[in-house]
């Protein structure tokens, strides 16, 4: 059937349509009011002429595909109406963003290569909702992100500035993950100082790939570390990962801490000193302990249990994290040595 | 070789599958300024490429709910909230375009004046100070060189613009409330920001004298103590609220005479207008004209708020009315305060006004009153000269007299067969 015959068909519904056509070379006919609706197609009907006919389709943006396409003429199509209430449209617009996070991300994207701008503002205000209030473990399940930040970088010390005994005791936890983590990969790389530069180089040149400069300085802060003497090694290192707190406060820093920050309760009474005095007797606090401790079993153990009771109060399943931690070490040792030398974990 | 491989393909995978991060930079520019300021930080434990994401978002909103501080002690609520701010700006990589800063822990810091002027340094468009508690916190001087500055709104502040100020060249939109600034300062201020749109002022002092000259604006709304208000080259002004918070006059004769011309004539197209408090009475003061010499033929929403008892006020809203031929919505509110007089109105007006016919009116609210002849008067009066009257609300102030109020009601003739008079419980 062609167009002519359509239109004979259905004479009431004397409306225009334009056509478009999708980055993947389908063409399709679209009712002219609804499709104007996006600014972009405007301007290429008014100012370009196109559109009009088959061969003359409107070449849309390659961040549109059929699927979104056709959510963003529905939206289109319901607003484009002037009787609507706000009410209804609130309404409507809770319906239309009900979809799944992957599908939220390309309308989003499609909606902006369309200028559409209200359709961008509701689905970004979606997604903004999304991530809201969620760990960072969770937010990475939901939009696939790649956990390719080291260990290293979200062990870092939690901006205790609320006082709290647990927070503080957490901290002094993680630093001696921290510094077991480490004394692993002295162990490990004992024999194989070149191939230790190597991983740095490797290190610096993912961090360049991703346009990233403050990494570069924090592994040269990494690399200064290691050939000073244990002690002033983790002193440097604490002061260093202090200063470049580029994760921010006490917001930020480990996928725990989202956990933690639930248990907080206001009543929670201690005495309050200076945050940085605090954190200074902290890390000398930390450090006087660690000049006796040594990595064994029974350390370990120590260490478990501690982890475990806390982790229990604070209702975490680190005992699984620690496992992860803990192996790190162990299993992925002939890994380290390949391409992925910044020792990411992958999950 | 295999596990470089297979990673390498995963890795693939995961950029296929990861969405969000491919967005385009503005988009999640404003997704992350839609999070609290806590949640858009932790974004930087999420991945690689969202290390340093949260660095750019030009929004930047340190309030109660962005920045929840256990309020046990006061001063460490202060300094961990000091501490906060001087952080993020610290990491900040980017530009600021709007910085909001509403605390109610923030008194009595100067750590304001620090972030202020490294906000002058950036090209900030939107500045927002809400001091909540204290005395006005006096503004530093790099406060007035935001140059970029499209919308200001302070709150509890004491403005001394240095002698050097040129105004703000692009200010569009300026709310200033519980704010102490000279005469002279804001008469300076008004007419050096030529763009301005939209003024709001509230409970200032330090100046008292308004003499409002700016070509563009369109929102005027004032609350406060001030004893002259003008009118000038404001022709574009279309919503006009101004409160008049306790009645005090010029005292000059000829300045009274003048009051009506000096607030009406320059308001050819006002659409909405608001008077509130006191200023009715200030208006009224001195007696009022028959008529406007110019109507207001755009005006379709007026709120006054009057006191039924006083015949200079009744004769001053009937003014406005007579004046207003193309209102569509009324709105009558009795102020309170005067209403265990003794009735003075007894003399009854509405016959009088024959020609003042109200053709578009369709909604009136009418509230406070508690029954008194002058207010039925008034209220009869809209009924008979609303030929297209649609709905009138009555609300008494008090359930005295309530059905005396309603049986006078029931009597009273109506120009429009549609009018509807729904009787509120007060």
């Amino acid at each position: 059937m062609s167009e002519a015959d359509m239109a004979v068909i259905k004479p009431e519904l004397m409306k225009s349509y334009i056509w478009l056509q999708t980055a993947d070379g389908l063409i399709q006919q679209v009712e002219q009011e609804v499709a104007m609706f996006c600014p972009m197609i405007y301007q290429e009907v008014i100012q370009k002429g196109m559109g009009s006919s088959k061969n003359y389709a409107i070449s849309l943006p390659q961040r549109v595909n059929p699927a979104m396409l056709s959510l963003v003429l529905d939206y289109c199509r319901f607003h484009q109406v002037p009787g609507h209430s706000n009410k209804e449209r609130k309404s409507f617009d809770e319906k239309f963003i009900r979809m799944d996070t992957k599908r939220l991300c390309e309308l989003t994207s499609a909606a902006d290569s369309l200028q559409l701008k209200p359709l961008v503002d509701l689905t970004s205000r979606a997604l903004a909702r999304i991530i809201e209030g969620k760990t960072p473990e969770e937010i990475r399940e939901i939009f696939h992100l790649p956990d390719d930040l080291t260990e290293e970088e979200k062990l870092e010390p939690l901006k205790n500035t609320t006082d709290d005994p647990r927070i503080r005791l957490l901290n002094r936890l993680y630093a001696k993950k921290r510094k077991e983590l480490k004394e692993r990969e002295k162990l490990k790389n004992a024999g194989t100082g070149e191939e230790h530069v190597d991983d740095r180089s490797v290190d610096d040149l993912l961090s360049f790939i991703n346009g990233d400069s403050k990494m570069t300085k924090a592994s040269k802060n990494k690399k200064k570390n290691r050939r000073r003497k244990e002690k002033t090694a983790l002193l440097n290192e604490s002061v260093e990962t202090d200063k470049m707190e580029t994760n921010g406060l006490d917001f930020v820093g480990h996928d725990v801490e989202h956990g933690i920050d639930c248990q907080l309760s206001p009543s929670e009474s201690s005495k309050f000193q200076d945050v940085e005095e605090d954190f200074f007797a902290r890390k000398v606090e930390f450090d006087d302990v660690d000049m006796d401790d040594e990595i064994d079993p029974a350390l370990k153990e120590k260490i478990d249990r501690e982890v475990e009771d806390f982790a229990r109060r604070l209702k975490i399943d680190w005992p699984e994290r620690m496992q992860e931690i803990l192996s790190f070490g162990q299993e992925r040792r002939p890994v380290q040595v390949s391409l992925n030398g910044s020792g990411s974990l992958r999950k | 070789m295999l596990q470089k491989q297979r990673e390498a393909s995963s890795f693939e995978i995961e950029m296929e599958l990861d969405k969000l991060s491919s967005l385009p930079g503005h988009v999640i520019d404003q997704i992350l300024s839609q999070l609290p300021i806590k949640d858009a930080v932790r974004t930087s434990v999420l991945s690689r490429k969202w290390r340093y994401r949260w660095a750019k978002i030009p929004h930047l909103v340190f309030d109660n709910q962005c920045v929840p501080v256990p309020s046990q002690d006061q001063t460490s609520g202060k300094n961990k909230l000091i501490h906060i701010i001087d952080h993020v700006l610290l990491l900040h990589n980017g530009p600021i375009q709007k910085f909001k800063l509403s605390h109610r822990d923030l008194i009595g810091i100067s750590d304001v004046d620090r972030w202020i002027l490294y906000l002058s340094r950036s090209t900030i468009k939107e500045f927002v100070l809400e001091i909540w508690k204290g005395q006005r916190y006096k503004l530093p001087s790099c406060l007035f060189s935001f140059e970029n500055l499209i919308h200001l709104e302070l709150f509890n502040c004491l403005l001394k613009p240095p002698s050097t100020f040129k105004g703000f060249r692009s200010l569009k939109s300026l709310d200033l409330q519980h704010v102490t600034l000279a005469q002279d300062a804001f008469e300076n201020l008004i007419s050096s920001c030529p763009l301005l749109e939209k003024l709001t002022l509230m409970n200032f002092d330090g100046f008292t004298h308004l003499k409002i000259d700016s070509p563009n604006l369109q929102f005027f709304d004032i609350g406060g103590v001030f004893e002259y208000i003008s009118f000038e080259n404001t022709f574009q002004l279309t919503l006009v609220s101004v409160g008049l918070y306790a009645n005090r006059s010029d005292g000059d004769m000829f300045l009274e005479a003048i009051k009506w011309h000096r607030f009406f004539t320059n308001l050819p197209h006002v659409r909405r207008l608001e008077i509130q408090c006191h200023f009715l009475k200030y208006l009224a003061t001195g007696g009022a004209p028959r008529m406007l010499p110019k109507p207001c033929s755009d005006l379709n929403y007026l709120s006054m708020r009057i006191n039924f008892n006083d015949w200079e006020e009744n004769s001053a809203a009937l003014c406005i009315l007579s004046s207003s031929p193309n209102l569509l919505e009324l709105e009558l509110l009795a102020r309170a305060e005067e209403h265990n007089a003794v009735e003075k109105v007894t003399y009854s007006w509405v016959e009088d006004h024959y020609k003042c016919h109200l053709e578009h009116l369709r909604l009136v609210k009418i509230a406070g009153i508690s029954g008194i002849r002058s207010e039925l008067d008034f209220i009869r009066f809209l009924l008979l000269y609303s030929p297209l009257l649609e709905r009138m609300t009555i609300k008494p102030a008090s359930l005295d007299g309530g059905w005396d109020l309603m049986k006078e009601l029931l009597r009273f003739r109506r120009a429009s067969v549609q009018a509807e008079i729904v009787y509120l419980d007060p």
